[in-house]
C-alpha cells in the first residue's frame, strides 16, 4: 500500500484548493503534504508565497506519517480520506520578561494592562509592553489571586485576594496612576486563595479559603458550603453558575441564584485549577497527578472524563482556555514548563514553552493573543501568539 | 581287508620291479588300459550285463583271492594272472590321481623319527622285508654348497627323509605349493568368486524357487491323523480321558499371614522411623581439600577458642599430599559415640508430612495498583534549610508544614507551593517539632537543647490565632505556675522573640529529644532520655502551665512517647519494649515486646488499636494491641536503621523512613472485625533524598487529608511525595 486517495479541504478562504481526490504516498508526513498544498496553490495563484500547513484527519492532528496515523486511528485506507488543512500554528514568541521581587502567585490580563499578584504582599500593574505602571500594596500577607473587575475609561476596578483572609477592591486611575482601596471584604476563616469575577463585572466574585466559598458584593452575598477540603479554584461559568474545584477531589457547580449545588464532578486526585471555555463548553482541570482532564459540566452524573492530556511531569498548577479558540488551552506546571495544547492533538502538546527556571504558578491568555505565565523564578513571561489572529 | 592287502602286495611287487622306469610304465599304461577295457567288456558280457566296470574289477579281485584256495582251472589262473597285472596297472593309475594324504608305503617303518636309522646303513624295509639301503650319501656341506650354486634345480629339490632320496618337484607341484602357500585353492580351475545366486532375498519373486507341484497328500486328509483322533474320541467317550481339572482359586493359595494379628502391633510395624541421617562428607572432610577450606590462622584460633559445642566443624581440615599419609582419625570413637547418642536420642515421633503446595502458603496479597491512592512520585522539594532536617510536622488543616533543623531554625512552608513563609531562629539544633493537633488553635511545640518552645506561627484565621493566644495567656491572670518538681521552669518570651512568634519557654533540666501533643491539644509530653534517672518524661498542661513527671521509677532509656489518640493511654517506648500506661488509673496496662535491639520511633494508629515501631536494626514491627504483646508482623524492608514511622490519619497507609535514603509506604488496612487481621502490603519505595554523612531520611509524616507523605532528610531538604 503505497498510495492513498485523499481529498483536501479547508475552512480558510485564502487557501482553498480544488475539491478533487489526489493520490498521495502513504508514507508522506506533514511537511510533504504541506508541500503538495503549496504547489497546488502556486499553480492557482502565481503570487502565492509558501505557507506551512497542519493537517487534520477526522479531527485529529497528523503528527506521524499518514499510514501510521490511519493505522492507529483505525481509518480505512480503501476510501478517499478527507484531510482538512489549516495554517500551521506558529510557535508563541516570547515577548517580555517582567521581573518581580518575589514569586508570582497570580496573573490577570486584559487588552491593555496586566495585573499580577506576588508573594511580596503586593499586586502590580503592568502595561502589555512590560512597563511597570503601579504597585498595589496594602495586604499584610501574600497576595494569592488578582482579578480585574471592570474598566470605565481610565478608571479600573481590581481585586486582590490574600492569605491575610481579606479581599481588597481597588480603584485605579490609569492616567493619574493613583490607586485607592475601595473596600475590604472580610468573612473568610482562612486564607483566600482564589477569586473570580462575574463576566458582566457587576456582581462579584467569590473565592474561598477553607471549605467555604463566599460570594460577595462588599459584604458576602452567599456562602457556598459543601467542599470538605480546601477550595483551590473558582470561576464563573456564566452569569448563573459558579464552578469550584477543591482538594477533596471534586468539582462542584453551584447555582448562584439559589446557592445550591447543581452538579458534582468527582475525580480521583486533588484539583489545582480549572478553566472553562464558553466556546467549547468544556471544563479543563489540572491535577496533582500531572494530567489535564477535560470535563463536560452539563452531564448530570458528572464523573466522565472526556479527555486526558498527559505530558507534564509535575503538578499542573494552572490551565487556561484560549479565549478565542475552541480547541486550544495553555497549562503551567511545577515542572517549570508551560505547554500549549490543542484538544485535537491529545497525545502531545503543540508547544512546550520552557522559559521558566522554576515552578510555574499561573498562566493567562488574553483575547488579543497574549499568553502570560509567572512562577517561582520571579519572572512573568509574555508570549505573542500570532496564529490565532490569522484564524480569527 | 584281505582283498586290499592283496592288492597292495601286488602293487608293491610290481613297484619293486618297475620303480626305476615308472615313467615308462606310465607311458605304456594307456595301451594296457585299452586292452584291459576290451577284455573286461568281453568278460562282462559273459557274467552280467548290469555290472559296471568298477564292480567288474572287484569281482575279479575277489576271484583273485580265491586263487589261493586253489580253485578253478589253469585258464582261469592264466587269465587271473594277466588280469592281476592289469588291475595293478589300474591301481597305480588310481594312486597317481589320489590326492589323499595316504602315507608312503614304500618304506614300511611307519611314521617314526628317521633319526632312529641314523646309524644304520638302511633306512627301513620294503614290503618284502628287505632292507632299503640309504643312497650313497657322501654329500658334505661343500657339496651342498656347490650344488646350491650350480644346480639350477636346487631350489625345487626336496629331500625325502622316508626314502632318503632327493626329489625334484615338477612345475605343477611347485605351482601347487605356491598356491597353497598363498592360501588359495589347490585346484586351478576352481573359481572361488563365482557370482552368487540369491535365491532367498528380500525381493518377492513371482515364481516359486522350485516349480515342483504340491504333493497329492497335501490335499487329502491324513489317514493316520484320522486314526489318532478317532482313538482319542473313543477314549473320551469311554471316560478314559478326563478334561484337565480347573485350578480352584477359591481355596486361596495366598493368604494374609497377619490377618489374625493385633492391629496395634501391625501399626507399629508399619510406622517406620528412619534413623537420622548423617550429613554427607563435604570438601572439609577431604584429605586434600581445596585451599579455601583450610583454616587460616584466625579461623583456627577462633576454632580453638570456641566451645566444642559451638564449633561449626568438629575437626580442623588438613591437607595431605596423598591418602596413605593420612593418620587415623583421632576422634573416631568419640564420633561413633556421638552417632550412637544421636540414634538413641532421636525423636521417636512420626513426622506427619503434609503435602502443601508452596503457592498456597503465599498469602493472597492484592496488587499495589488496586490499593491506590498512595504516594508515588516526588512532587515538591522544600529547600531552605542549611542543616539536617530532624523533624517535620504538618498543620491539622494540611496547609502548612513546619520543620526543625540542625541549623537552629524552624521554618514554616506553604504545602502546595513549597514556599517558605516564615523562618524562626531559635538558636539551637531543633530536635523535634510538633503541631498542635487541635484545629482551633495554631501552636507549634519545638524541642531544642533543654527547652521546649511554644510558637504561635500566626498562619491561620484571626480567630484561631486569638484563641491560641488566649490559651497561652489564660494562666497569666490565674494563680502562679505550680512548681511541680521545681526542675521545670515556665517562662514567657519577651521582646524580639515575641515578634518572631515565640510565646512560651519550658525549661527542662536535661536535653529534650522529643515533644508530642495530646489529641486535644492541651497537654504535651516531652522526653529527656537518661538512663540513670527517673526524670525522663514530663507531661505539661498548657492551659495551667503545669508540669508533672508521671513515672517515679526508671524503666530504662526512654526513646519516644506518644499519646493514645482517643483513650487516656500513654505509650512509652524504651530501648527494647513499649509500655502502655493508663493515665487515669495510673498503672501500666500492657508491655509490648518488640524483639528489636533499639527502638527509634513509634506511631499509633488513629484507631488506637495498632502501633508501629521502627528500630535501628532495620526492622519495622506492627503490633495489634488486641492480639498480642508480640509483633503481629515484622517488616524488614529497609537496608539501614529506620528513623521514623508514621500513620496516615484517614487512609490505610503507613510509612517508614530509613537511613538508606528511602521511604517505604505500606498499605495497612485495619478491619473493625476483630477476627480479621490487618492486611499489610508494601506498596511503594520512595527515593528522593541524597545520602549525607551516612544519614538518609530522618523523619516522615503524612498529610492529614491527602495521601501525600512528607519526608525530611539529612540533605537539608524536605520532599513531598504525591
Amino acid at each position: 500500500m503505497s498510495q492513498i486517495q485523499a481529498r483536501f479541504f479547508t475552512e480558510d478562504k485564502r487557501y482553498v484548493v480544488d475539491d478533487v481526490p489526489f493520490s498521495i504516498p502513504a508514507a508522506s508526513e506533514v511537511q510533504d503534504l504541506s508541500n503538495v498544498i503549496n504547489k497546488l496553490l502556486e499553480a492557482k495563484n502565481a503570487s502565492h508565497s509558501k505557507v506551512d500547513f497542519d493537517f487534520l484527519v477526522r479531527g485529529q492532528f497528523l503528527r506521524t506519517s499518514l499510514s501510521t496515523h490511519m493505522a492507529t486511528e483505525g481509518i480505512s485506507t480503501e476510501e478517499v480520506v478527507e484531510i482538512e488543512y489549516v495554517e500551521r500554528i506558529t510557535a508563541p514568541e516570547p515577548e517580555e520578561c517582567m521581573m518581580h521581587d518575589d514569586w508570582i502567585s497570580s496573573v490577570d490580563a486584559d487588552a491593555e494592562w496586566i495585573l499580577t499578584g506576588s508573594y511580596d504582599k503586593t499586586a502590580r500593574i503592568w502595561s502589555t509592553e512590560g512597563k511597570p505602571a503601579m504597585t498595589v500594596a496594602g495586604h499584610t500577607d501574600v497576595v494569592k489571586d488578582v482579578a480585574w473587575v471592570k474598566r470605565e475609561g481610565l478608571t479600573s476596578l481590581l481585586l486582590t485576594a490574600s492569605l491575610d483572609q481579606t479581599v481588597l477592591l481597588w480603584e485605579w486611575n490609569s492616567e493619574r496612576n493613583k490607586v485607592k482601596a475601595r473596600h475590604c471584604c472580610r468573612g473568610h476563616a482562612g486564607s483566600v486563595d482564589t477569586i473570580s469575577v462575574d463576566p458582566t463585572g457587576t456582581k462579584v466574585r467569590l473565592e474561598r479559603a477553607r471549605q467555604k466559598l463566599k460570594r460577595q458584593q462588599r459584604t458576602p452575598l452567599m456562602t457556598l458550603s459543601g467542599h470538605s477540603e480546601a477550595v483551590s479554584s473558582v470561576l464563573w461559568c456564566d452569569s448563573e453558575e459558579v464552578c469550584s474545584a477543591s482538594w477533596d477531589h471534586t468539582i462542584r457547580i453551584w447555582d448562584v441564584d439559589t446557592g445550591g449545588m447543581k452538579t458534582t464532578l468527582t475525580g480521583s486526585k486533588v484539583f489545582n485549577c480549572i478553566s472553562y471555555s464558553p466556546l467549547c463548553r468544556r471544563l479543563a482541570s489540572g491535577s496533582t497527578d500531572r494530567h489535564i482532564r477535560l470535563w463536560d459540566p452539563r452531564t448530570k452524573d458528572g464523573s466522565l472524563v472526556l479527555l486526558s492530556l498527559t505530558s507534564h511531569t509535575g503538578w499542573v498548577t494552572a490551565v487556561k482556555w484560549a479565549p478565542s479558540h475552541a480547541h486550544q488551552l495553555v497549562s503551567g506546571s511545577l515542572d517549570n514548563l508551560v505547554k500549549l495544547w490543542d484538544t485535537r492533538s491529545c497525545k502531545a502538546p503543540l508547544y512546550d514553552l520552557a522559559a521558566h527556571e522554576d515552578k510555574v504558578f499561573c498562566v493567562d491568555w488574553t483575547e488579543s493573543g497574549l499568553m502570560l505565565s509567572g512562577g517561582a523564578d520571579n519572572k512573568l513571561y509574555t508570549y505573542r501568539y500570532s496564529a490565532q489572529q490569522a484564524e480569527a | 581287508m584281505k582283498k586290499a592287502g592283496g592288492k597292495t602286495a601286488l602293487k608293491r611287487s610290481k613297484e619293486e620291479d618297475e620303480e626305476q622306469n615308472q615313467i615308462f610304465n606310465f607311458n605304456r599304461k594307456p595301451a594296457d588300459e585299452d586292452k584291459d577295457d576290451d577284455l573286461s567288456d568281453s568278460e562282462d558280457s559273459v557274467y552280467s550285463g548290469l555290472e559296471d566296470s568298477g564292480s567288474d574289477s572287484e569281482e575279479e579281485e575277489g576271484s583273485d583271492d580265491d586263487e589261493e584256495e586253489g580253485s578253478d582251472d589253469n585258464d582261469d589262473k592264466m587269465k587271473e594272472k594277466k588280469e592281476g597285472e592289469v588291475s595293478e596297472e589300474k591301481k597305480k593309475h588310481e594312486y597317481e590321481h589320489d590326492s589323499s594324504d595316504e602315507e608312503d608305503i614304500r618304506n614300511t617303518v611307519g611314521n617314526i623319527p628317521m633319526e632312529w636309522y641314523k646309524d644304520f646303513p638302511h633306512i627301513g624295509y620294503n614290503l618284502d622285508g628287505k632292507k632299503i639301503y640309504k643312497p650313497i650319501r657322501n654329500k658334505d656341506e661343500l657339496d651342498d654348497f656347490l650344488d646350491k650354486m650350480e644346480n639350477p634345480e636346487y631350489w625345487r629339490t626336496v629331500h625325502d627323509k622316508q626314502t632318503g632320496s632327493d626329489v625334484v618337484l615338477s612345475d605343477d607341484q611347485v605351482e601347487l605349493v605356491n598356491r597353497l602357500q598363498r592360501g588359495q585353492f589347490g585346484d586351478v580351475n576352481f573359481n572361488e568368486c563365482e557370482p552368487m545366486v540369491e535365491f532367498f532375498s528380500s525381493d518377492v519373486m513371482i515364481h516359486p524357487v522350485t516349480n515342483r507341484p504340491a504333493d497329492k497328500r497335501s490335499f487329502i486328509p491324513s489317514l493316520t491323523e484320522k486314526e489318532k483322533v478317532s482313538k482319542l474320541v473313543h477314549a473320551i467317550k469311554m471316560g478314559w480321558i478326563k478334561p484337565r481339572r480347573v485350578e480352584d482359586d477359591g481355596r486361596g493359595r495366598y493368604y494374609n499371614l497377619w490377618a489374625s494379628e493385633d492391629s496395634s502391633i501391625l501399626a507399629r510395624h508399619k510406622m517406620h522411623l528412619p534413623a537420622p541421617k548423617i550429613p554427607l562428607p563435604g570438601h572439609h572432610e577431604s584429605y586434600n581439600p581445596p585451599p579455601e577450606y583450610l583454616f587460616t590462622d584466625e579461623e583456627r584460633a577462633l576454632w580453638e577458642q570456641q566451645d566444642p559445642a559451638d564449633r561449626k566443624l568438629p575437626f580442623v581440615p588438613r591437607k595431605y599430599s596423598s591418602l596413605r599419609q593420612v593418620p587415623a582419625f583421632s576422634q573416631f570413637i568419640h564420633e561413633r559415640f556421638e552417632r550412637c547418642l544421636d540414634l538413641y536420642l532421636c525423636p521417636r515421633q512420626r513426622k506427619m508430612r503434609v503435602n502443601v503446595n508452596p503457592e498456597d502458603l503465599i498469602p493472597q496479597l492484592p496488587k499495589p495498583k488496586d490499593l491506590q491512592p498512595f504516594p508515588t512520585t516526588r512532587s515538591l522539594v522544600y529547600r531552605g534549610h542549611s542543616g539536617l532536617v530532624r523533624s517535620i510536622s504538618v498543620s491539622p488543616s494540611g496547609q502548612w508544614l513546619a520543620s526543625g533543623s540542625d541549623d537552629g531554625s524552624v521554618r514554616f512552608w506553604e504545602v502546595c507551593s513549597s514556599r517558605c513563609m516564615k523562618t524562626v531562629q531559635v538558636g539551637g539544633a531543633v530536635k523535634s517539632v510538633a503541631w498542635n493537633p487541635n484545629p482551633s488553635v495554631c501552636l507549634l511545640a519545638v524541642a531544642l537543647d533543654s527547652v521546649v518552645l511554644i510558637l504561635s506561627p500566626s498562619l491561620a484565621d484571626k480567630q484561631v490565632i486569638l484563641s491560641s493566644e488566649r490559651l497561652l495567656s489564660a494562666q497569666q491572670e490565674g494563680e502562679e505556675p505550680a512548681e511541680g518538681n521545681g526542675s521545670v521552669v515556665w517562662s514567657e518570651a519577651e521582646g524580639e522573640e515575641l515578634n518572631q512568634g515565640l510565646r512560651l519557654k519550658i525549661q527542662h533540666p536535661k536535653a529534650v529529644h522529643q515533644v508530642v501533643w495530646h489529641a486535644k491539644g492541651d497537654y504535651l509530653a516531652s522526653v529527656m532520655p537518661d538512663n540513670t534517672s527517673h526524670l525522663q518524661v514530663y507531661i505539661h498542661q498548657l492551659s495551667r502551665r503545669r508540669s508533672q513527671n508521671p513515672f517515679s521509677r526508671n524503666k530504662g532509656l526512654v526513646q519516644c512517647i506518644s499519646f493514645h489518640p482517643i483513650r487516656p493511654y500513654f505509650f512509652v517506648a524504651t530501648q527494647r519494649s513499649i509500655r502502655i500506661y493508663n493515665l487515669v488509673k495510673q498503672e501500666m496496662t500492657k508491655k509490648l515486646q518488640t524483639n528489636s535491639k533499639w527502638i527509634s520511633s513509634m506511631a499509633v494508629h488513629p484507631g488506637g488499636d495498632h502501633v508501629i515501631c521502627g528500630s535501628y536494626d532495620c526492622k519495622l514491627s506492627w503490633f495489634d494491641l488486641d492480639l498480642s504483646t508480640k509483633p503481629y508482623k515484622m517488616l524488614r524492608h529497609h537496608k539501614k536503621a529506620v528513623r521514623g514511622v508514621a500513620y496516615h490519619r484517614l487512609y490505610p497507609l503507613f510509612a517508614s523512613a530509613s537511613d538508606d535514603g528511602s521511604v517505604i509506604v505500606c498499605h495497612g488496612t485495619v478491619y473493625n472485625d476483630l477476627l480479621q487481621n490487618p492486611l499489610i502490603v508494601p506498596v511503594k519505595v520512595l527515593r528522593g533524598h541524597v545520602m549525607t554523612h551516612d544519614l538518609g531520611v530522618l523523619d516522615v509524616t503524612f498529610h492529614p487529608t491527602q495521601p501525600w507523605v512528607f519526608s525530611s532528610g539529612a540533605d537539608a531538604t524536605i520532599c513531598l511525595f504525591t
